[in-house]
């Protein structure tokens, strides 16, 4: 069987600052003068995809991600290399494309879902369907601009999984939904799966790709990191950051179970972190009025004369709850 | 050097349809006079004309009244300059779709033209009324000439909306050039006084103006009951080259849209 889809060598570049274009770029296709600036989303990225896979792709913001899908649907061209998309397909890239806020629910159904690449005569008879997945049939003759932000992703993303795509390209857009929605959602996207679509799925939410995607890529700065299974890839995710945390210093590196590190120094690197209950066993789960200790391993890359270690305990949307610093608290970490 | 297959078993046909009734149903949502400003426009801009030179500066229009003189040609010229400033703009407006989403990016100006024959259709309408109330004499196959007519004219509107949507992605200036340019082609057209005003040695160049050889056909047509002028075939010419550069410079530069906007 042919693949559905084929990226081989694959590179991205777009032009930065805020200059307008000359007219020479414009008409001159592509061959652009040297004195203006590119930054290359892509390089050299090669993948293939067979009728049914789904694949995975994770990455910091900047990582390349997007770019993989605006490419992949057409909306942009490479600068470099070939691409092969065999066979229909739908893109969520943005739920509820072409919604307009005055027309109602049912003309927007029809605006999104031409819009997708179905025929008017595919919308109605699958129409019921969608309403009926979107869970509107009360709103269906009511503007969408009357629509809650919930109501409106679930009309997009419902008449999107009900063009019956072949290969669906899905990006950070279910972040929106309730957490019931969302499930319907995964649930969805595994039945298309089973019915042999073809799956990408772009998301920071690693517990979702996992769900969904048996393979994964690992994007970093435009390149291919890591290719391979998806737990291998979540894990390899956490090296790659933690590596790249040496490089720069101010990134923070996401682990599993909501620790993170932060290394402010080319000098140091966090091997691990560990939270300990009073009899040392490691845990995430504390009751009020329990102790908590934290244990790091720091592997000192340079001699270091009085460093200082900090500890944030932060709310899921990122208040803190509390932190404190050796130095505030006026301890003297042994002298190294 | 990059080659993008898929097969696209469904057409855009239906595509072109919904967004053109989107840009009609959303124009006149939420507006009391709704379709009527069809009518009022050029009714307004007839009638502030019609005072001027038929009480301030009299101009002689034979036996047809002016009002109907110069609605006749209004109506026209409005289905082509609000059509123009409309494609303009639809790429620009469109710009969350033009990132995101890909069809083919014609369909945006196709449809913003489309979605003002809408108005031009209920503006006509008006027109025969009048010009069956004004007994003007009907010549059946210049009746049946009308359609060429139109399309001729849509043909240029559309070369030039290709052209100026493609490079107002890239300018933002062009949608002010197309705006002065509509304003001053109109005194450039016979809408507001009769050719026969225009000096004869003139018309050479005058003709050049493909909408001059259009607006007096349509005058020919509907109030001499006669057929096309002869200086429609020049139009026709001129309209046809414009759409066909119009065409080739926007599938040219279309793939760049999505990057720069």
């Amino acid at each position: 069987m042919d693949p559905s889809i084929v990226i081989n060598q694959v590179s991205k570049k777009y032009r930065i600052g805020r200059g307008l274009p000359g007219i020479r770029t414009i008409f001159k296709l592509g061959n652009s003068s040297n004195d203006e600036k590119y930054h290359w989303a892509l390089r050299d990225l090669s993948f293939e995809l067979q009728p049914g896979e789904s694949l995975g792709i994770i990455g910091p913001n900047g990582a390349g991600k997007t770019t993989i899908l605006k490419l992949l649907s057409k909306v942009t061209y490479p600068t470099k290399g070939e691409i092969f998309v065999n066979g229909r397909y739908s893109s969520l890239i943005e739920l509820g494309a072409g919604f307009h806020p005055e027309l109602t629910g049912r003309e927007n159904i029809y605006l999104n879902g031409t819009i997708l690449g179905m025929r008017r005569g595919e919308i109605r008879s699958r129409f019921d369907q969608i309403v009926d997945f979107a869970g509107i049939d009360k709103y269906l003759d009511t503007p969408v601009k009357r629509y809650s932000s919930g109501m409106y992703a679930r009309l997009g993303f419902s008449v999107a999984v009900h063009v019956d795509p072949e290969i669906l390209l899905v990006d950070e857009v279910l972040a929106v939904g309730d957490v019931a929605f969302r499930t319907r959602c995964y649930e969805r996207m595994l039945k298309l799966l089973e019915n042999g679509t073809t799956l990408i799925f772009v998301s920071h939410n690693f517990s979702a790709v996992q769900r969904v995607c048996s393979r994964c890529l690992v994007l970093y700065g435009g390149k291919l990191a890591f290719e391979g299974n998806t737990a291998e890839a979540i894990a390899e995710y956490s090296n790659i950051l933690r590596r790249a945390a040496v490089d720069s210093s101010l990134t923070d590196t996401q682990e599993n179970g909501g620790l993170s590190k932060r290394v402010m120094t080319h000098g140091a690197v966090i091997e691990s972190v560990q939270i300990l209950q009073d009899k040392g066993q490691s845990t995430l789960t504390f009751s009020k009025g329990d102790t908590a200790l934290v244990r790091m391993n720091v592997r000192f890359v340079e001699a270091a004369t009085s460093p200082v270690f900090a500890c944030t305990v932060r709310q899921a949307d990122g208040g803190i709850v509390y932190d404190f610093t050796t130095h505030w608290a006026n301890l003297t970490p042994p002298r190294l | 050097m990059q080659r993008l297959t898929r097969t696209f078993p469904f057409g855009y046909r239906d595509l072109l349809v919904a967004w053109t009734l989107r840009i009609i149903r959303a124009r006149y949502k939420q507006s009391v006079l709704g379709g009527l400003w069809a009518i009022i426009q050029p009714a307004a801009t007839v009638a502030i004309f019609t005072i001027i030179f038929t009480l301030f500066i009299p101009i002689d229009t034979g036996n047809i009244p002016y009002i109907l003189f110069s609605y006749t040609a209004m109506v026209p010229w409005l289905l082509f300059s609000s059509s123009i400033s409309d494609m303009v703009d639809s790429i620009v407006i469109n710009m969350h779709l033009v990132t995101k989403i890909y069809f083919p990016r014609e369909i945006f100006v196709v449809a913003a033209m489309l979605a003002r024959l809408m108005d031009f259709a209920i503006a006509f309408g008006i027109l025969v009324l009048l010009i069956l109330f004004n007994r003007a004499p009907v010549n059946p196959w210049g009746w049946l000439s009308l359609p060429v007519l139109v399309v001729i004219q849509l043909s240029l509107s559309l070369g030039l909306g290709l052209f100026g949507a493609a490079l107002n992605v890239f300018y933002r200036d062009i949608k002010h050039v197309f705006t002065l340019a509509l304003q001053l082609w109109f005194y450039a057209t016979p809408i507001i006084y009769p050719i026969n005003l225009v000096p004869t040695h003139f018309h050479k160049f005058y003709f050049l103006n493909p909408m001059a050889g259009v607006i007096e056909s349509y005058r020919s047509i509907l109030l001499d009951g006669a057929l096309p002028t002869s200086n429609l075939l020049l139009s026709a010419v001129v309209s046809m080259s414009i759409l066909v550069f119009g065409y080739w410079f926007f599938r040219r530069v279309e793939h760049l849209f999505a990057d720069v906007i």
